[in-house]
């Protein structure tokens, strides 16, 4: 049984994937590698199946990102996870660094590293995310992602207290994950990059296409959020100062995908993104200009959340 | 008791009463504890992840195994090593316990099951099933979003890529929900209209898109009709108890998904005469 499990959901992507297969290989000692085939082409399926040293696991079906790590969560024996997407790269030895530190911390039950961001053009655009948040990061996590998804190791265990990915929501399973494991678990992190990580081709539509639907997407799944235990627990003030961080957030993001989807031509899909946001919060707009406009100085929210107990 | 080398895991989906204690105090079974609620799917799911072997089944907390059962199901496995899954009756019981007279039983042989267990006219659930572990890897794991109707999908995606193995026997014991446990008559309309929303979603598979409209539309047709009689059974059945609002909501249902069968007049004439005579038949698909 290896120490650790590395699961890499692919689909159609065979000239990617033996990159990311020979970087999850150098990354730790004892390592098992998890190749779940979300259903590609027959041709795909035999360029991925004769990768060396890997488990491999064809879906017959496609089941999607989350269904297919699911997958290989079930397949996986590893008592440590991470998942890594068939275009990333994780560094050499990188995840011996993070489990050692996962077994120093009895508490945690994740740690994450940055990413280096790589553009389509290969040129390197920083560090990602350049603040490294540490210990309890619910609050600061519930208003924005800021784990990398491949520099994610958490322990198998905590899957028993808090359940696989959610299947249903494309594009932040990743997210939600992570929220429902700082519920409960502290968060470590490696300030040193651990991955590198490919961001959707700035001249490709497909990303700036999907941006409504996505925010739509977070809108519903954050009232999911807000049920949780500890949400739940704390005091109106600290869920308003959160719905607002994660108000603001979307909207930086809408605005930024609409002059995105402008500046390409896609005028249409910018009214789209634009559509969308009624559904945040009004008063987002302000907070937004005093912040990110005016760059004023701004409590941290976990003070908001002690102050508020 | 239901078969010689079996592990059995209890998932407690966040209990907040005694159950904990109730599961420490139970030998011989691996407890796994989920501290935030997940659902039907979401527990199995979890489950699994805990189970070493080569065959699963799964069993609801009311409901119960009969002894050797597994045994018979395993057997019937490994002779037929093309088979994903093996299906047997069920018998179902009162809140009590108490015997209704109705056993179910899928009627159709071995082998490809696949539209029948689409067109809903194949009663098989967990507690009837079990599956070969290895086919999750091939066919995908419970979906969180179909609570309630998850092993019902489950079994669809299993049946679109492995042939079945149906045995005549009872495997397990249904303790069905009734009207007056309150669970049962309404929310068993809107399942059923869930059925009828998700199976269009099961159209997309590519066994369904490959097949002639003919075929489709046959399917789509069977289900609906056998859906709006079984609503129309029971808001008869209802009615006759007294209980209006429910029975409203099992014909609304049923107006909504096939007007024209449920606003025909003999389709209320024959389940009448239905429910006069055999009352259990109503709850038995």
């Amino acid at each position: 049984m290896a120490r650790a499990s590395i699961i890499i959901a692919t689909r159609n992507r065979p000239h990617l994937l033996p990159q990311a297969v020979q970087s999850a290989a150098e990354a730790g000692a004892d390592v098992e590698i998890i190749v779940v085939d979300d259903a590609s082409s027959p041709e795909a399926s035999a360029a991925n199946k004769s990768l060396p040293s890997i488990r491999y696991i064809r879906l017959e079906r496609n089941q999607g990102l989350g269904g297919a790590r699911n997958v290989g969560l079930l397949a996986s024996s590893g008592e440590y996870i991470t998942f890594l997407d068939d275009d990333d790269i994780r560094l050499p030895q990188t995840l011996d660094e993070q489990i050692e530190m996962l077994e120093r911390e009895p508490r945690a039950g994740l740690v994450y590293g940055q990413a280096i961001i790589r553009s389509a053009n290969a040129r390197p655009a920083g560090e990602y995310p350049r603040e490294c948040h540490q210990g309890n990061v619910f609050w600061q996590l519930l208003a924005r992602n800021f784990i990398p998804c491949g520099s994610a190791v958490f322990r198998r265990s905590c899957l028993s207290r808090i359940g696989l990915l959610n299947d249903s929501i494309a594009g932040i399973e990743d997210w939600d994950l992570w929220i429902r494991i700082a519920e409960i678990y502290d968060v470590l992190v490696l300030p040193k990059p651990v991955l590198i990580w490919r961001k959707g081709e700035a001249d490709s539509s497909q990303y700036t296409s999907r941006a409504d639907q996505m925010v739509s997407r977070c809108v519903k799944q954050f009232r999911e959020w807000m049920k949780l235990p500890r949400v739940c627990d704390a005091g109106p003030q600290t869920r308003r100062v959160v719905l607002r961080r994660f108000s603001e957030n979307m909207m930086a993001h809408l605005l930024y995908e609409s002059s995105r989807a402008v500046r390409h031509g896609h005028a249409l899909q910018a009214m789209k993104n634009l559509a969308v946001l009624p559904q945040l919060s009004p008063l987002t707009i302000l907070s937004l200009a005093r912040f990110r406009l005016l760059r004023l100085e701004r409590r941290p929210i976990e003070n908001v959340a002690t102050v508020a107990k | 008791m239901a078969g010689r080398d079996v592990e059995v895991i209890v998932v407690d989906d966040a209990s907040t009463d005694q159950t904990a204690q109730v599961c420490r105090s139970l030998n011989g079974i691996k407890y796994v504890r989920v501290d935030r609620n997940q659902g039907v799917a979401g527990a199995r799911n979890i489950g699994l992840m805990h189970s070493e072997a080569e065959y699963v089944t799964f069993l609801d907390d009311d409901d119960l195994r009969i002894p050797g059962s597994i045994d018979l199901q395993i057997r019937a496995l490994s002779e037929k090593t093309k088979a994903g899954f093996a299906c047997g009756g069920m018998i179902i019981v009162d809140q009590d316990y108490q015997p209704t007279g109705a056993v179910t039983h899928p009627g159709y042989p071995s082998g490809d099951v696949f539209w029948h267990l689409l067109e809903f006219d194949f009663p098989a659930m967990g507690l009837s099933t079990l599956i070969r572990k290895e086919c999750f890897l091939r066919a995908g794991l419970y979906r969180k979003r179909l609570d309630g109707i998850d092993d019902w999908d489950m079994l669809v995606r299993l049946a679109e890529i492995y042939q079945a193995v149906v045995i005549p026997e009872p495997m397990g014991i249904y303790r069905q929900p009734t009207a007056q446990s309150g669970q049962g008559s309404s929310s068993y309309a809107a399942l059923l209209y869930r059925v009828a929303q998700h199976q269009k979603q099961l159209f997309k598979l590519p066994r369904v898109t490959g097949a002639p409209n003919k075929t489709k539309r046959a399917v789509r047709r069977g289900t609906l009709n056998r859906i709006s009689d079984t609503l129309l059974a029971r808001a008869a059945f209802l009615m006759a108890r007294g209980e209006l609002g429910l029975a409203a909501e099992n014909i609304k249902v049923a107006l909504r998904l096939r007007p024209s069968r449920a606003c025909r007049p003999q389709s209320y004439l024959k389940l009448a005469q239905l429910w006069l005579t055999r009352p259990h038949m109503l709850y038995s698909s």
